[in-house]
This record gives structure tokens, C-alpha cells and sequence, in this order.
């Protein structure tokens, strides 16, 4: 099942050039939403309380390289591959109903960036996932480069130097890390689960974990290497966007908990602060950014790298908990986002404008927009009741039970974070309307769009248990991967097992019982 | 029923009735959508009634009753359900929330009639009353979290509810903002019971926490200080006050509404819930009593100088919240939902009477240019002089059993606590003034021109106008509406301003000391294990602690008619002799602009730093640099920028499709 989810966009992709142009738009809806329906099934079908992979696939690819086409879903990855269908069926509908130029590439490459996607979440061979990952900018550089609005060349070049620089850092990194483990192997292989078994020396591990590091981070993008961002955000065209943001920026910090964690387990120990630093960097500075901004996406840019940075501290926090609430947020924060660049998308179309100080007044004739908008707003800033804030209860107990000061820095961000998403939900839909722009209600194809992303959004706040109930195993595993091994014989503190050290620390199961401390 | 499934009905009506006021407003007709607003809060004080039915059937031991609906987000140990607690406290709450809102809404079906966002309005009132219910009903501290962020939000959405205005607006995010400083105040709470006793739920908690703690300990103070940061947020404390006057942008009912049945009492009620913390951690307690003297005072000197009316009587209740802090900090459990109560009850009614008021005024709120209604509105005038006893402490009246109690209870406990009781007895005295001064400059003196054109029979009407700004305004939605509505007129405000003055004038028989002490008794059992709860004064100090009461609350009405009746001329004087200390207080102590200048300016500057030189030269600066670079080997290669995209676009994808082949090529 999942082979077909995988290979089916960039079929359909493929078949939109064969057929007739007029058909081309709802070849590729149907298709997009044939993974959904594949997407749904997988997550109907999946084993609670497997930790491991399931639905695997494992047939030989490259078997002098040692490379192995290997496939798999758990937790982690079982809701960002929903997220992804999601997402993509939102783009691709909201493209279908506005029928671009030049619809045949564009729903192609579309398709093709679907693929990359889902096959980097589903990819369990280190170089599988590093070619998912790099395939994955192909068709971002043609979508920018080709559909996007000013200065797009400009955009993707930046956006080409960053990202180059990080994908030949993890190439060779993987590359590295397979041919230093090849001796404990005993043979060359990719296989996250071999590379996992065996893991490289804690010296090796340092560098090849920091080369992973700066890919990740600036897939994110983390702050300070988010240069290519503002600019690549102003010139992508916005379903394009909504994708860019809400799917392609969780593969850096999925690419963390699937390579990471279980194979450079004392690297990360080691740099733990380092990242958590980073991260609560990204917090404030993205949240403090996203506040001094005028142009719409840019907030919702800035506001994604501060997400990013909680997302980044619930996984370093080490703890099942933080990490947890890091694979829930990756989900929420991808449907937030690209609900508010769909938003942005619909604004636009009624004003002509992206920029705050020439928004207002929307609610006035566009009730409903505004009314959709507001629970993206809350949501975006984590209101309690959202699955946002169960997101982010969850990184910021884990950070706390960790390294306690940086959850109370990243809490500023949780204040900030009110400020600038009511400030852009307010000077856009609320005040006076300047003259000039026009306001007017949702139609029907605009609903269509954005009113499911927003049930989903509600769904998960009235149950974010979903996820996180389908999460906690593998989670607890690849943290389990992080924790000093025990010698043999003796009880390890494990996930099943009641801890037998009363002091709660990262590597004992959850909390001592109350009864034990008289 | 059980009690329990009488919380959850609470709960489901308020709910039922925002979904239905939320989904239907196009459909509505006339007063439909406000009239199932009000039906809808009316059953849930129905079942309320039906909770504490079920609840007082139990033995005073066993009062404790939870339930649980889901599991809300469970993992990695944490157990976060939707439970609910229902026992005597949250009865209680419930029945005052529920009670006092169905009111409020009644009040509204009338007042807001012409709004053209008359369902948006109800729908969020109904919300309102819901997070309120939710926050008071919660089995945990998530929940509760839950329940407290709901509440910011539908109080952010009912004061920018006009939301054309831009005071309005901002008013909102100022409230909103400040809401969620208290919120993270309340989540590390949460998160510090956590790692001490490893759950959120209420009971477990509070059941475990004396045996785990020792007196004082410092992470019992931090936990008691982070519920403060939450509960002062909510509650309008010193220093985080500053968002409740200008949340007065909002419609008149939500004032009352904000200020009587929801809201501001939540972290009254969040201190009493989480007695056993404070009575761990006598420092923290002792903080939070001072913090509500000095918030008392503050609040009553800003309420002499403030003009505006309905600002006026938002200090007031940010003074009178003051006691009810020092009352549930002090260990005064009883008497300080006993005053919350009675409060609900007299601030409710001051503020509908503003209302009309104001109304019959074409929308002004300066109470300077007020004057001589008293001929032409006389239910009004009736009503608002009996909140203004009650909110006094006039002998015989709901604020004057409460409030009283509360400071003889200060002077009974021995220690310095005597201090609040003197404090107490001065914010008396000022409150007493105050109050009177509302009542003898609106309602006595020379008729201004609105008054005499009412007495005519004609209400005045004028464009609506920003009262803040002087901006005209349109009527259209996100306006005030263009009708004015007052008590004299109109059925449904009639009926809940009478039904809550004479709440006002009776709510106190509920505890007269010696008589009958219901309250004392029926709250007594969610305060079973705590110590403090049994230390009454006696009822012969109550009495002497009541006759002192009584006693400053003449005085301060007969200064107030000396300065505004007797001698017309004396305030002017006075202003004249004292203009600085005038000044300060008509500033409100300056605290707005102490925040402007120490929290939001540096903000804004840090962030356009951020913005002009991070942004811009380290990060751009870094690209531009790598950017040349690139430039530079791209014209050494003779590809162009958009040609060098294409071409590592085309090798990557020539490179997938080469391996692909060998793929096929090998595996076949």
C-alpha cells in the first residue's frame, strides 16, 4: 500500500502530460486525493503499540553500495505522511480551481515534490532518504522559479546555496557514517536499522552528526541559517508555499528522530545544549521578527521558524514527553501554516495586497473568513484547547524535566507568540477598512479549500490524543536510543518497566509513584 | 441524575447554545439568537440548582465527585483527561456564574437590539459563560488551563467586539496579552506539581502535597507564586491590572459580565481551589494577601479622579477583587466567596445601570457632563443607589456582611494581620466616597440637557461616537447599533436590574454571624483539610467588626454629600489645591505608561534591531557574501543564474533517472 501511495503522485504527475489539457487539473485532484484516501487508511490500519516499523518494504537496490530500497511507517512518520496528503490535496485543489499557465509542468511537478516527500518520510535506508531529501528541492526550484512573483530567481539561487550546502554536508555524512560502521556490520550498508544496531565511534559521531545538523537546521530553516527564507517565501507562489512551509520544513526535524537520534545517540547527548540554544534562539528571534513585519507571509514565515525552534527543543529535550509533543506539533504546525498561507492566498485575491499597514477591516463583509481565520490564529498561538498547546505543553514539560531554564526563555515565546498572531489577525480583518481594497465573502470553492484544513485543525484540538496515543511508542524507542546502555543483567530503567531510580530523570520511565515519596 | 452529569449538562447548554447563536446567525430572526442565549445559560443554572441538590444530599465528607468524559492527550506518563470536580466550591461557583449570567444576558436581549452583530454577540457570550464554567468546573490543572485561556479569548472577543474601532482593538490585544502572561504563570505551575507529585488531577494532588512538602519549602512558594502570576493576570491585580479599565471598550453588559459573574473572580476562585498550596507555603499566601491590600487601595484612589463611568466602576472592581484576594489568602475561605458572591450581585447591577445610563445620555460615559437624572430615569436611579450601598457596605446590605467579614476575620487570625484589616477599613472609606460620588453627580444636581429632554419623554440621540476618540462612527456591523435602550423602556433590562438589586439588598441574609451561616457551612467541605478554615472569629467580634464597618461606610457617603451636594463647589477646589496628586491619579498612577516605556517600547526596539541590523547585515550580509561567490564561479562556468537553477535542476533529475535505469538494469 504504501509502495503506491509513494509512487502515485508523480504517476499521475506523468500522466497529466499524456492527457487533455482541459482534464489535467482534475487528473491531478483526483490523484492527490487517491493519497489521502491511501494516506487515511494507513493511519486506520496501523498497530498502536508496534514501536517498530510496519507495512515494511526491503528489496535490494544497489547491492554493490550496500543500498537497500527500504520502506516503512511507525509513529513518527505515520501523521506527517498524513500531513503531507493533506497538504497536498489543499494545494493542489486550490491550484485547480485558479488553472494555472503551463498547468501540465506545474501539476507534474507537484507530484513529483509529493513523492520526494512522502519517500523521505517513508524511507528507512540512510541514501534513500538523503535522495528523497534532495529530490525534494527539484520541484520547489521550478515551482518558485517558474510560478513565483518578483525577484524569483534571485530567491531560488539563495535558496539552491543554502540548501546545496547542506544536502553534499549529509551526503557525505551518510557516506561516512556507512563506511566507518561497515566493520561492525561487516558489510557496507545504509540501513538505518543496521547503522542504529551499530553505531559509529563517539569521536566520528561529532562531526558526522553536526554535518547532519547543518542540513537539517537549514531545511527548517533554524535562525541564522534562514537566510534563503524571507526571500523565498515573498517570491513562492502560495499553494506552493503552503507546502514549502507546512511539509518540507518538518523533514529537517523529522530528519532528526528518524537519523539523528538513533545513530549518533552520543553526539546528540553531546550537543544537546548546543541545539537547545539554537533552538530557543529560533524561538525569540523568529517570534520577535515575526512582530516587526508587515508583509503577511513573512509573519507566517518568521512564526514558522519560532515553531520550528519548539519543535527542535521538544526533540533535544531527550525526554518521550518533549519529543512527543515535537511529533504532534510537526502535524499541527503544518496545518496552521497552511491554513494561513491559504488565507494570505485569499486575501490577496480580494485586495491586492500582502502588506498589514493596507489590510483591514475584512470581517465587515467577509464574516466567515474571519471566522475561520480566528481559529487558525488561535491555534496558531497555541491556545490552550488547541492541539497547538498540547503541542507545545508537551516540548515544554519535556525541556523543563530536562534543562529547566530553557523551557522558562522559550516561554517568552509563548507571549510573543499572542502578540504577533492577533496583531496580524487584527490589522487584517479587524479596524476600519481602508479605501481601496475590497472586501468580500469566502465562495464556495474557497470554503471547499480552507474549511476542511480548519476541521482538521478543531478535530485535533477536541483530540490530539490521536497522535500522540499512535506516537508514544516508537517515540519512547528512539529516545530509548539516546540512554546510556546498561551492562547486561542488571534491570534496565526502560520505557516498560516500573524505574527503579526514585529521582525522575531522562531516562527513567515517566515519574516515580507518589506513594513511594513519604 | 448524579451531581456529576448535572456539571456536565452545566457545561453542554452554554455550549449548545454559543454553537447554535455561532452557526445560525443568518438565519436568526430579531431577538431569536438572544433569547437562546439566555434559555440556554438559564438551563444551565437549572442544572446547577440540580448539582447542588445532589450535592448537599451527601455526607459533608463525601462532597468530592469526579467524572470523566475522554481521554484527552495521554502519553510519555502524562495523563491529561477531560475530568470535572464537582464539590461544594465549584457548586457554588456554578450557581453564581450561571445565576448572574443568565441575568446578563436578559439584560442584553434588550440592550444590544439594534447591533447588527447581535448573534456574534451572543454566540461569544454564550462562550464566555462556558470557559467560565469550564474553568470553574475542571477536574485538573490542564483542564483548568483549558478552561482559563478560554476565557481570556472570549473576553479579548467580546472587548474588541465593535471591532471597527481601533481603541476597541487594541484594547482587546492588551487584554489578551496580558491574559497569556497568566496563562504561562499557570502552565510551569502546572508543570511544577508535575514533577513533584507526578499528576495534574485536583484530588491526587492536593491529597499528596502535604505529605510531600514541608512548610515553606521553596518549590511550594514557586508553585503558589506562578499561580499568582495567573491568578493576578485574570484577576487584575498589581502589577498586571492594566488591561481591565480599558477592557470598558467593550459593550456595557460585557463590563458586567467581565466583572461580576466571570473572569476577574477566576483567580479568587483559582487561590481557594488550591488552598492547600497556600496553607504549605504561609510566605506565598502572606504575598499574595499584601498584593490585594495594596491593589485595593490603589484601586479606590484611581476611582475618585477617573470620570469616565464605566472606568469608574471597573477600579472598583479591581479594588473589590483586592478583598476577596486578601480574604482566600488570609485563609477567610468563607467570607471571601461570600463577598465574590455579593459582588457578583451589586457590580452586575452597577454596571447594568451604567448601562442605561449611559444610554439615556446618547452614549456619553464622562461623568462631568452628567447630571440630574433622577427625575428622568427613577428605576435607575433607584437600583444603581442600591448597588452603590452594597458596594459601600451601607448597614444591612449583601457587600456589607461580606466585605466586613472578611477584615474582622484579618483582625481575628492575631499577628500582623491586623494590618489588612486597617487597610481594609481605609479602601472602606474611599469605596463609600467613591460610590456616592457616581450616585450624586449622575443622578442629583442640576438637570443637563439629556435629563429634561427624558423627562419629556424624548430619549436623546445623537451619532454614535468613539467615546474615547470623539470619531464618528457608522452603525453598520462592528459598531455600536443606533438605538439606545434604557431600563425604563425596555422589559428584559427591567427585569434583571430588579431581580439583582434585590439580590444586592438580600443576598446577605445568606450570612448574617450568629443567624445562620450557610455559606460558611457549605463550602466547608471542599476545605476539609485545610486549617485555617475553622478559625471564626467570634460571632461577637464579627458584630463589632460589622458595626465599624457600617460606621466608615456613613461616613464616606456623608463626605461624598458633602462634596457633591451639600457643597457643589468643593471638589473643583480641591482639584485646584491638590493638582499633582489629581494628576497622578487621573493617570492612573502612570502605570500604563511605565509599561509603555519599560516593556513595549524596548520590545519594538529589540525587534526592529532584530529587524535593521541582525536580519539585514549578519544574515543577509552572510548570503549576499556566498551569493557573489556563486555569481562569480557561475559566470567562470558561463551559466547565467536562471541557466545554473535549470542545470542542477536537470542533472539531479537526470541523476534519479540514471540510477533508476541501473536499478532496473541490475535487479532484472
Amino acid at each position: 500500500m504504501i509502495q503506491v501511495m509513494l509512487w502515485m503522485p508523480v504517476a499521475v504527475g506523468l500522466l497529466c502530460f499524456a492527457a487533455p489539457r482541459r482534464a489535467v487539473p482534475i487528473l491531478a485532484v483526483a490523484g492527490s486525493a487517491a493519497v489521502l484516501g491511501l494516506a487515511i487508511a494507513v493511519v486506520a490500519g496501523f498497530d498502536t503499540a508496534e514501536p517498530g516499523l510496519q507495512q515494511t518494504v526491503n528489496e535490494s537496490w544497489i547491492p554493490d553500495l550496500g543500498v537497500r530500497y527500504q520502506l516503512g511507517v511507525d509513529g513518527i512518520s505515520l501523521f506527517l505522511l498524513s500531513l503531507t496528503a493533506v497538504l497536498w490535496t489543499a494545494a493542489t485543489v486550490f491550484s485547480a480551481l485558479r488553472t494555472p499557465e503551463r498547468r501540465r509542468i506545474y501539476f507534474f511537478m507537484l507530484g513529483l515534490g509529493e513523492t520526494a516527500a512522502l519517500g523521505a518520510f517513508l524511507a528507512q535506508d540512510l541514501l534513500l532518504f538523503v535522495l528523497f531529501f534532495d529530490l525534494m528541492l527539484v520541484p520547489f526550484w521550478f515551482l518558485i522559479g517558474a510560478f513565483g512573483g518578483e525577484n524569483r530567481i534571485a530567491a531560488t539561487t539563495k535558496m539552491i546555496v543554502y540548501t546545496l550546502v547542506g544536502s553534499l554536508l549529509m551526503l557525505v555524512a551518510a557516506i561516512a557514517t556507512a563506511i566507518l560502521a561497515s566493520d561492525q556490520v561487516g558489510h557496507l550498508s545504509f540501513s538505518l536499522a543496521d547503522l542504529s544496531a551499530h553505531t559509529v565511534s563517539t569521536s566520528s559521531q561529532y562531526w558526522i552528526f553536526c554535518f547532519f545538523a547543518a542540513a537539517f537546521l537549514i531545511k527548517m530553516p533554524a535562525v541564522l541559517v534562514h537566510g534563503w527564507l524571507p526571500d523565498a517565501y515573498k517570491a513562492a507562489p502560495l499553494p506552493v508555499l503552503v507546502l514549502l512551509s507546512g511539509v518540507l520544513s518538518k523533514v529537517g526535524a523529522y530528519g532528526f528522530l528518524r537519523v539523528a537520534l538513533p545513530l549518533f545517540p552520543q553526539a546528540v547527548v553531546h550537543f544537546q545544549e548546543l541545539i537547545l540554544v539554537i533552538g530557543v534562539g529560533g524561538i525569540l528571534y523568529g517570534s520577535i521578527m515575526a512582530f516587526t513585519q508587515t508583509n503577511v507571509r513573512l509573519i507566517a514565515g518568521y512564526s514558522s521558524i519560532a515553531q520550528l525552534g519548539f519543535i527542535t527543543i521538544g526533540i533535544f529535550s531527550l525526554r518521550p514527553d518533549g519529543a512527543d509533543g515535537a511529533v504532534l506539533q510537526m502535524v499541527n504546525h503544518g496545518l496552521v501554516v497552511g491554513a494561513i498561507f491559504l488565507v494570505v492566498a485569499l486575501l490577496w485575491e480580494r485586495t491586492g495586497t500582502e502588506d498589514l499597514v493596507r489590510l483591514g477591516g475584512m470581517a465587515f463583509r467577509a464574516p466567515v473568513l474571519a471566522a475561520l481565520f480566528l481559529i487558525v490564529t488561535l491555534a496558531t498561538l497555541a491556545m490552550p484547547g488547541s492541539a497547538n498547546f498540547i503541542g507545545e505543553f508537551y516540548i515544554l514539560i519535556g525541556v523543563f524535566q530536562s534543562k529547566i531554564v530553557y523551557s522558562f526563555v522559550a516561554a517568552i515565546g509563548v507571549v510573543l507568540a499572542a502578540f504577533y498572531a492577533i496583531r496580524l489577525f487584527q490589522r487584517s480583518m479587524h479596524n476600519r477598512k481602508p479605501d481601496g481594497i475590497a472586501s468580500s465573502e469566502l465562495s464556495l470553492r474557497d470554503v471547499a479549500v480552507l474549511a476542511p484544513l480548519v476541521a482538521c485543525i478543531v478535530g485535533l484540538a477536541l483530540y490530539p490524543g490521536l497522535i500522540l496515543g499512535r506516537s508514544d511508542a516508537a517515540v519512547k524507542d528512539k529516545i530509548a536510543a539516546t540512554c546510556p546502555r546498561l551492562p547486561a543483567g542488571k534491570p534496565q530503567p526502560g520505557w516498560t518497566g516500573y524505574a527503579p531510580i526514585p529521582v525522575p530523570d531522562r531516562c527513567s520511565s515517566g515519574h516515580p509513584e507518589i506513594s513511594v515519596i513519604k | 441524575m448524579s451531581a456529576t452529569t448535572y456539571g456536565w449538562l452545566v457545561l453542554a447548554f452554554p455550549l449548545a447554545g454559543f454553537l447554535i447563536n455561532a452557526f445560525g446567525w443568518r438565519v436568526l430572526p430579531g431577538r431569536a439568537a438572544g433569547w437562546i442565549g439566555t434559555a440556554a445559560i438559564g438551563l444551565a443554572f437549572l442544572n446547577a440548582i440540580g448539582a447542588l441538590v445532589m450535592v448537599l444530599d451527601k455526607p459533608v465528607a463525601g462532597r468530592e465527585l469526579t467524572s470523566t468524559l475522554w481521554t484527552y492527550a495521554s502519553a510519555a506518563g502524562l495523563d491529561i483527561k477531560v475530568n470535572i470536580l464537582v464539590d461544594p466550591l465549584s457548586v457554588f461557583m456554578i450557581l453564581i456564574v450561571s445565576g448572574v449570567s443568565t441575568l446578563i444576558h436578559l439584560y442584553s436581549v434588550a440592550y444590544l437590539d439594534s447591533d447588527r452583530g447581535y448573534a456574534r454577540y451572543f454566540a461569544y457570550l454564550n462562550f464566555f459563560v462556558f470557559s467560565m464554567l469550564l474553568l470553574v468546573l475542571a477536574g485538573n490543572f490542564v483542564l483548568l488551563i483549558v478552561g482559563w485561556a478560554f476565557v481570556g479569548f472570549a473576553s479579548y472577543a467580546l472587548i474588541s467586539f465593535w471591532y471597527r474601532r481601533n481603541t476597541a482593538t487594541k484594547a482587546g490585544m492588551k487584554a489578551f496579552v496580558i491574559n497569556v502572561i497568566g496563562d504561562v504563570g499557570l502552565v510551569f505551575a502546572a508543570f511544577f506539581i508535575f514533577r513533584e507529585l507526578g499528576s495534574f488531577d485536583y484530588l491526587t494532588v492536593f491529597h499528596a502535597a502535604p505529605q510531600h512538602f514541608a512548610t515553606n519549602q521553596g518549590v511550594v512558594i514557586a508553585i503558589c507564586l506562578l499561580l499568582l502570576v495567573g491568578a493576578f493576570a485574570k484577576s487584575a491585580q498589581l502589577p498586571l491590572h492594566t488591561w481591565l479599565p480599558d477592557a470598558m471598550e467593550g459593550p456595557t453588559p460585557v463590563s458586567a459580565l467581565i466583572h461580576a459573574a466571570t473572569m476577574v473572580t477566576a483567580g479568587v476562585y483559582l487561590i481557594g481551589r488550591t488552598y492547600p498550596f497556600f496553607e504549605l507555603a504561609p510566605t506565598a499566601a502572606d504575598i499574595s494577601a499584601f498584593i490585594g491590600l495594596a491593589t485595593l487601595l490603589f484601586a479606590a484612589t484611581c476611582a475618585l479622579a477617573v470620570t469616565d463611568l464605566k472606568r469608574i466602576i471597573a477600579y472598583s472592581t479591581i479594588s473589590q477583587i483586592g478583598y476577596m484576594v486578601v480574604g482566600v489568602s488570609i485563609g477567610a475561605y468563607a467570607a471571601g466567596f461570600f463577598h465574590l458572591m455579593s459582588h457578583a450581585f451589586f457590580k452586575a447591577l452597577l454596571f447594568m445601570s451604567a448601562g442605561s445610563v449611559i444610554s439615556a445620555m446618547a452614549g456619553t460615559q464622562d461623568i462631568d457632563r452628567m447630571g440630574g437624572l433622577r427625575r428622568a430615569m427613577p428605576f435607575t436611579a433607584v437600583v444603581m443607589t442600591i448597588g452603590a450601598l452594597a458596594l459601600a457596605g451601607f448597614p444591612g446590605t449583601a457587600g456589607f456582611f461580606s466585605k466586613d467579614e472578611i477584615l474582622a476575620f484579618a483582625a481575628h487570625r492575631g499577628g500582623f494581620y491586623w494590618i489588612f484589616t486597617v487597610g481594609g477599613y481605609i479602601g472602606a472609606l474611599l469605596t463609600a466616597f467613591y460610590a456616592f460620588r457616581i450616585i450624586f453627580r449622575v443622578f442629583w444636581g442640576e438637570p443637563v440637557a439629556e435629563a429634561s429632554e427624558l423627562e419629556h419623554g424624548h430619549l436623546a440621540h445623537s451619532e454614535p461616537e468613539n467615546p474615547m476618540t470623539g470619531e464618528t462612527e457608522d452603525t453598520d456591523v462592528g459598531f455600536p447599533g443606533q438605538e439606545h435602550h434604557i431600563a425604563e423602556r425596555d422589559r428584559p433590562m427591567w427585569l434583571a436590574m430588579a431581580a439583582l438589586a434585590f439580590l444586592s439588598i438580600f443576598g446577605g441574609v445568606l450570612q448574617i454571624p450568629g443567624l445562620d451561616d450557610v455559606i460558611d457551612k457549605f463550602l466547608h467541605g471542599s476545605f476539609l483539610d485545610s486549617t485555617l478554615y475553622e478559625r471564626f472569629p467570634s460571632i461577637a467580634a464579627d458584630w463589632e467588626g460589622l458595626a465599624v464597618g457600617g460606621t466608615v461606610a456613613l461616613i464616606g457617603i456623608a463626605a461624598a454629600y458633602r462634596v457633591y451636594v451639600a457643597r457643589p463647589g468643593t471638589s473643583a477646589a480641591l482639584i485646584r489645591r491638590f493638582r499633582a496628586i489629581h494628576t497622578f491619579l487621573v493617570n492612573r498612577w502612570y502605570f500604563d505608561q511605565l509599561y509603555d516605556a519599560v516593556v513595549y517600547r524596548p520590545t519594538i526596539a529589540v525587534g526592529r534591531f532584530a529587524n535593521d541590523v541582525v536580519e539585514r547585515v549578519v544574515v543577509q550580509g552572510i548570503v549576499v557574501v556566498v551569493v557573489d561567490v556563486v555569481r562569480g564561479v557561475g559566470v567562470v562556468v558561463r551559466g547565467a543564474q536562471s541557466g545554473f537553477v535549470r542545470a542542477y535542476a536537470l542533472l539531479l533529475i537526470g541523476g534519479f533517472a540514471a540510477l533508476g535505469l541501473y536499478f532496473l538494469i541490475v535487479s532484472s
